[in-house]
């Protein structure tokens, strides 16, 4: 069965449409007071800052265990460079970094999904691979949430070949977990390109695009 | 020699979106972990620690660079206005101060990391807490440009455009 929300506006049930208006008692407005123009209760997202982190901490930490499994290939290189190096100390940026990224992807999903709940998409938009605001927030949210799962996941089996599986071996990961953290590359900058396209195109939680969604002229309200 | 260049899509970008702020995050996350890191290695005297923040802060500092390219490029292409346009000079003038900063770091680092790659000197831990901070401010001047003033998002490039801002 193909998920609704993902069919052509004219083929989607109906009552989908109906219910898509918030009732004016909806909890969230009890907020309301606290809020300034980009609908968050300070003037700086925390989600997006957050995010550099994971994403910045995975990347690496897939990145040096793979030059840690390659290291026979490439010391010739780094001796020509005289940057002494040691394939111990690759394995340890790609064990600590993920380690980092595990434990503060927590927070990127939190505050993520506190910030979603505030969020305000312009009207009408569609974006640029084609979906509305609503499915690309669900697709974010559902998302988030299944990279974190595959983020402690990644931790886990890391922490099983450093500690158990491979710990008296030079190359301390598996091909197939190399192999899978670059299919998560992939996923990620999906998702990422998804989060993105929240702020960029549907506005949320930028102060000048809410601003000018409301008719405002941004020489005077935004000098 | 116009018609050479990619046509500015609705971002005013010659490619699909900002690829400045994805490039950062191998500056942010790096640097502020490779402090992070060195401070956890002093005080519980891990110093495999020291290893794997030296790597961070060399990866930091090749990223910087890439980061500064994308961020002229898309500076030139973003069309600041009110206040906006002090803080992308005080961006711009940060950034590559700090690619100067995490040069100067690295070097230093990479010397006492041939000499003892075991302990780390005090002097380098507070410098490394002074980059840090510049890291912090800069990012915060870089969210300001997006979240507040909305640079390349496709309503304020609209409304530039149009000429209403």
């Amino acid at each position: 069965m193909a998920f609704p929300l993902l069919l052509p506006a004219a083929s989607r049930p109906q009552l989908l449409l109906e219910i898509t208006t918030l009732p004016a008692d909806s909890p969230i407005s009890q907020l309301s007071s606290w809020l300034g123009p980009n609908d968050l209760p300070y003037s700086l997202p925390i989600h997006p800052t957050l995010v550099h982190f994971t994403i910045g901490l995975f990347v690496i930490a897939i990145a040096f265990d793979i030059a840690g499994a390659l290291y026979p290939i490439e010391k010739r290189v780094f001796r020509f460079l005289a940057l002494p190096i040691t394939r111990a100390g690759f394995h340890d940026v790609g064990w600590y970094n993920l380690l980092a990224c595990a434990v503060v992807s927590f927070f990127t999903v939190a505050a993520g999904f506190f910030e979603m709940l505030l969020a305000v998409p312009i009207p009408g938009v569609t974006s640029t691979i084609g979906l509305q605001s609503m499915e690309t927030m669900l697709l974010h949210g559902v998302g988030g949430v299944a990279i974190l799962l595959a983020i402690i996941a990644m931790t886990v089996w890391r922490g099983y070949q450093r500690f158990l599986w491979r710990r008296d071996m030079g190359r301390q990961v598996q091909w197939l977990y190399l192999l899978v953290g670059l299919g998560l590359f992939l996923v990620i900058g999906l998702h990422g390109t998804l989060g993105a396209e929240l702020a960029g195109e549907f506005g949320v939680h930028i102060t000048a695009d809410q601003l000018l969604a409301t008719g405002a002229d941004l020489r005077n309200a935004l000098p | 020699m116009q018609q050479l260049l990619p046509p500015l899509n609705d971002h005013n970008l010659p490619w699909m979106d900002t690829l400045h702020p994805i490039v950062v995050h191998f500056v942010i996350a790096m640097a502020v972990i490779s402090v992070v890191f060195d401070l956890i290695g002093v005080v519980l005297r891990r110093p495999n620690l020291f290893e794997v923040s030296f790597w961070n802060l060399l990866f930091a500092t090749a990223a910087i660079f890439v980061a500064i390219i994308f961020g002229q490029v898309e500076a030139g292409l973003a069309d600041p206005y009110g206040a906006s346009r002090s803080i992308l000079n005080l961006h711009s003038t940060l950034g590559w101060s700090l690619a100067g900063i995490l040069s100067l770091l690295t070097g230093w680092r990479y010397v006492l990391r041939n000499r003892d790659p075991e302990s780390l000197p005090l002097p380098f831990l507070a410098a490394g807490g002074v980059l840090a901070l510049l890291v912090a401010v800069q990012v915060t001047l870089g969210n300001q440009l997006i979240w507040v003033y909305g640079l390349h998002t496709v309503p304020v490039v609209a409304a530039g455009r149009a000429g209403l801002i």
